[in-house]
């Protein structure tokens, strides 16, 4: 079975096929990254209008990298949300359109969800990836998600914590613009770090008692105060930003005697940290036969070893093309969904705010 | 008889009124709702509703118009996907055309200038002027943004005002010693205009790229120029 994935939910434009929700045969992403640089974040107005030029251009490489024509295919697969409602709407509509003029069963996805998924796809000219096994914890950690879920079989999740304020990836964005480290926070804040030593200038962790639930606001506040005493006035060039729409990120200019590196290196072992051990711990509780990394931060390598050290079962994360967000995960996603007849309609909306579960779950 | 080989579908969302026409040069079939902010639900469901009691199918579409705006900023992205969405699938021809221009297009058969506005939000409204000049309609480059209940403000000559407005403001503006203001339904945005505009410039072999064609974004308080453009008259 094939299907063409769309994905649009936050600053990617993204287009994929992918065969029996296993096999890559394309995934192209089309980055917002330059977009949004000079804004230290991502502006979800802009990311929205890039969306409308690229979708189309992104979905026809994906169909020639592919090697398949419209008749080929044999579903559409598009992200209902969570995500950012103006970018989301682009890929839904198009996805909707083409499902209707082609004549294609629609099957929506939830991102997180896609997320998961990337860890049963195999890359074109890779080794042939064995699908994961039940029950399994998976950890998904991007800008716009730290959740912690069980799962035990497809389709079968049950949320054991999540984020109560930022996201992980959002937290790194955020001690990465408060460090001066540029956009997006992750790369920048590791690359700092390799300079540096944890520990030196500690930070808070927030462990919520034995909960699986997640805290970083607290750890980027902390961050700031650190950073206080170094903190110069600006240089004074500021170009009059109140009538822009989008007004920019101005770096802020500290003492060159500032530890950088050493406060990067202390903000990603407090953020790594606390990962780590919730997920261990889920891991154990549950008898979990294996752990997945899902999302943008997993390609942080110091999580990825961490948690290696931290679990007995193996632990296991996507290539990092298929980390960050892509419509392969979407297809991926989007086949075990429709084997077990989950399609929608014209009426097909926008889920800004779309949860994965809705079964609670009893503590081991 | 519809003639299919010259069959287009002009789509709006620019703003919280959804409206879609199918076009062939001489026969029209027009269909407008309140959509609010629920474009993405029901604009499909709307198309294929309009096709169906035509006895159409989407494939025999020759040609999509879409509106530009400037208006509701996810609305116009709604209408521009779903139009992108077509025209890719269907591997047919796209024009845009903006919202302001649609708007003024019916009162072109006067010959006193234009002033066609869409809502801004909070109050305000966006308007383009159109004059009669060397015997061609031209919009002027520069798209205002101001409080609704200063839309006759500086005018002139006097000028016919194309765009909703609420009953209390109508009123206020009909008073006004340079203001035409015409009927509620010549004011609206009718899809069958947009229809009529966009086939004139398809049938001119003027179409646009899927790959660039973008709405007109309006912020308020900053201004924005847009290229002039001449309309085509309404006769
Ligand atoms: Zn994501």
């Amino acid at each position: 079975m094939i299907i063409l994935g769309i994905e649009t939910s936050c600053d990617e434009t993204s287009a994929a096929v992918v065969r029996d929700g296993r096999w890559v045969l394309s995934n192209v992403i089309r980055s917002q990254v330059d977009l949004h640089e000079r804004y230290g974040g991502i502006v979800p107005e802009l990311a929205s209008r890039r969306h409308v030029t690229t979708i189309i251009p992104t979905i026809d490489l994906a169909l020639e990298q592919g090697e398949v024509s419209p008749s080929d295919i044999d579903a559409i697969a598009v992200t209902e949300g969570p995500g950012l409602a103006g970018s989301l709407l682009v890929g839904i509509n198009v996805a909707k359109t083409l499902a209707y003029v082609w004549e294609k069963p629609l099957v929506p996805v939830n991102h997180l969800e896609g997320h998961i998924y990337a860890n049963w796809l195999t890359l074109p000219g890779q080794a042939e990836v064995e699908p994961p096994v039940f029950p399994l914890v998976c950890l998904i950690v991007s800008g716009g998600h730290t959740e912690l879920i069980l799962m035990r079989g497809h389709g079968d999740y049950a949320l054991l914590g999540r984020t109560l304020d930022d996201a992980a990836g959002e937290a790194f964005d955020k001690g990465a613009r408060v460090l001066g480290l540029g956009f997006p926070g992750g790369p920048a804040i590791q690359r700092a770090s390799e300079q540096g030593r944890p520990g030196r200038y500690p930070l808070p962790r927030a462990w919520l008692g034995d909960s699986y639930d997640f805290s970083f606001s607290g750890l980027k506040t902390a961050l700031l105060r650190a950073v206080e005493q170094y903190r110069r006035p600006a240089q004074g060039n500021r170009r009059s930003a109140s009538r822009q729409p989008f007004p920019e990120y101005e770096p802020p200019v500290y003492a060159p005697n500032m530890p950088v590196a050493d406060l990067a290196a202390e903000y990603q072992e407090a953020i790594v940290e606390v990962l780590v051990e919730k997920t261990a711990r889920a891991a154990r509780d549950y008898r979990a036969a294996m752990v997945l990394l899902a999302g943008g931060v997993a390609a942080n390598t110091l999580l990825r070893r961490r948690l290696k050290e931290a679990v007995s079962v193996p632990v296991r994360y996507p290539p990092t093309i298929l980390c960050t967000d892509n419509a392969a995960m979407i297809a991926g996603a989007a086949y075990y969904l429709y084997q077990r007849g989950v399609t929608a309609g014209l009426d097909l909306d926008v889920q800004a705010q779309l949860p994965l579960v809705t079964r609670t779950l009893i503590r081991a | 008889m519809v003639d299919v080989d010259r069959l287009l579908l002009a789509i709006d969302t620019s703003t919280e009124q959804a409206g879609l026409a199918l076009y062939d040069g001489a026969w029209l079939s027009e269909l407008s709702w309140s959509a609010g902010r629920n474009q993405t639900a029901t604009l499909l469901r709307q198309l294929d509703h309009l096709l169906q009691i035509n006895r159409l199918a989407a494939r025999q579409l020759k040609a999509v118009a879409v509106t530009l705006g400037p208006g509701s900023f996810n609305g116009l992205r709604v209408g521009m996907s779903v139009a992108k969405g077509l025209c890719y699938g269907l591997g047919i021809p796209l024009v845009g055309i903006m919202t302001l221009d649609v708007l003024a297009y019916p009162h072109t058969v006067r010959r006193h200038p234009i002033r066609a506005f869409v809502p801004a939000g909070r109050g305000r409204v966006v308007y383009a002027d159109y004059h009669h000049r060397g015997g061609q309609w031209v919009r002027e480059s520069v798209l205002r943004t101001v409080r609704g209940n200063q839309l006759a403000e500086g005018l002139t000559e006097t000028t016919v005002l194309a765009g909703a407005l609420d009953v209390e403001l109508a009123e206020r503006l009909a008073g006004h010693p340079r203001v035409i203001l015409p009927p509620p339904s010549w004011r609206l945005l009718r899809p069958g205009w947009l229809a009529e505009l966009a086939f004139q410039r398809w049938q001119s072999g003027a179409v646009d790229r899927l790959e660039t064609l973008e709405p007109v974004y309006v912020h308020a308080g900053v201004a924005e120029v847009a290229a002039s453009v001449e309309l085509p008259e309404s006769r």
